[in-house]
């Protein structure tokens, strides 16, 4: 079990799976944090008329008047009640989501595991985080389309440590900020897999990635990053190309890409203040991915020097 | 009857380089102000009339009261219209 996490469960299976899960992610909480796990037939039905905030396969009903968070995964396959001040989940795990588990840990946990930090002082941010060979962190953050994990994947084959490809946290409580990484391999779409160029690799749940960890690749995995270089890419058809831009507009793509931000408003100003910061301690710039990223030279180590 | 000017419960802002942004939790929409912006925004912590949020401008910037009255009277309208702001009338 990863120290900070504390499993109950009567289902001494899943909490074994759960638990070997929440060792996979590498998460080190600074705080305590417990999950009661209930393995049911189905999960008992709930009223709660908050306005869910949909996401695929989710929907959460956070703020008043009820207070906490309950998320839901898949109708009602799984379901959990996060309290509103104190990292603690009560869980309900159906039997019939417990035969996909890749599916409910990256869908489910994922989320839950996501609320039970902010509780603790790790805000999310919907990015992916490296270490350049000269030491500088970075920062790629942006939607599912715009080049994070291939990008990821091609700095590890330049030697570069990668955390995550995805899923980062700010630890609010360091200064300058650090980035913490959700180990999990980078996955790859076949565009990707084509820059790449390298057989192998683990399938992924939904079958139409691959994933790599950075190790396998020529990198080695950065479980903390302190961001010097923010940058927002997107793909594009010619070269790379580095952009400066604006902090504040920096901040506003940050705050885009941290959607869970103003989802609970006990922890919302704490989290808008920790990107802020991060943003403050980083060069800021949007970055054009060319298909060059793959040539044999370090082209973002050249464009940014 | 004045009317004085707050900040919505559901705001959050925060700022980098002097300039700022703006979070609605109700809506969950965001947006960007430049630096008067986010000294409007401190001021209204606190209900405040358009007089009050003129000298507050007038106060922190060398710019003349007819000036900044336009800006507060502006700034109010957009943010009024994105619901940032609440008017209380007193």
């Amino acid at each position: 079990m990863s120290p900070g996490f504390h499993v109950t469960c009567g289902d001494p299976a899943v909490r074994a799976w759960i638990g070997e899960w929440l060792e996979a992610t590498r998460l080190e909480p600074p705080g305590a944090i417990a999950l009661t796990v209930r393995v049911a037939s189905e999960v008992p039905p709930t009223r709660d008329e908050r306005t869910p905030f949909r996401q695929p396969q989710l929907e959460i009903r956070s703020g008043p008047p009820a207070g906490g968070v309950r998320i839901t995964w898949r109708g009602d396959q799984a379901q959990a009640c996060i309290d509103e001040r104190a990292a603690r989940a009560d869980l309900v795990i159906t039997r019939s989501a417990l035969t996909g588990r890749d599916a409910l840990a990256q869908g489910f946990l994922v989320a839950v595991t996501v609320f039970l930090l902010r509780r603790v002082g790790w805000h999310h941010v919907h990015a992916a985080s490296a270490v350049d060979p000269r030491g500088r962190g970075w920062l790629l953050a942006g939607d599912a389309q715009c080049g994070k994990s291939t990008t990821a994947a091609l700095l590890a084959a330049h030697g570069w440590g990668v955390g995550a490809d995805d899923l980062t946290f700010l630890d609010a409580a360091t200064a300058p900020i650090e980035v913490v990484a959700l180990r999990a391999p980078i996955a790859l779409r076949n565009g990707g897999l084509a820059l790449l160029a390298r057989a192998g690799g683990h399938p992924l749940r939904d079958g139409r990635k691959r994933g790599f960890f950075a190790e396998e690749l020529g990198g080695r995995w950065a479980d903390r990053v302190r961001p010097a270089i923010i940058a927002l890419p997107r793909v594009d058809g010619g070269k790379t190309r580095v952009e400066p831009v604006e902090r504040r507009d920096a901040l506003a793509e940050l705050v885009r890409w941290s959607a869970w931000v103003a989802l609970e408003p006990a922890l919302a100003q704490s989290h808008l203040d920790a990107l802020a910061r991060l943003t403050a301690q980083a060069t800021c710039v949007r970055l054009a991915l060319g298909p060059d990223l793959a040539e044999p030279r370090d082209v973002l180590l050249a464009l940014v020097p | 009857m004045t009317t004085r000017f707050v900040r919505h419960p559901d705001l959050r802002h925060t700022a980098v380089d002097g300039e700022g942004i703006v979070l609605h939790l109700g809506s969950r929409r965001y947006f960007s102000v430049n630096e008067t912006g986010v000294v409007l925004l401190e001021a209204l912590v606190t209900p405040r009339s358009v007089d009050e949020l003129v000298t507050t401008l007038t106060d922190a910037y060398r710019v003349s009261p007819d000036d900044a009255r336009r800006s507060v009277v502006t700034f109010l309208e957009r943010c009024a219209a994105a619901k940032l702001v609440v008017a209380e009338e007193s």
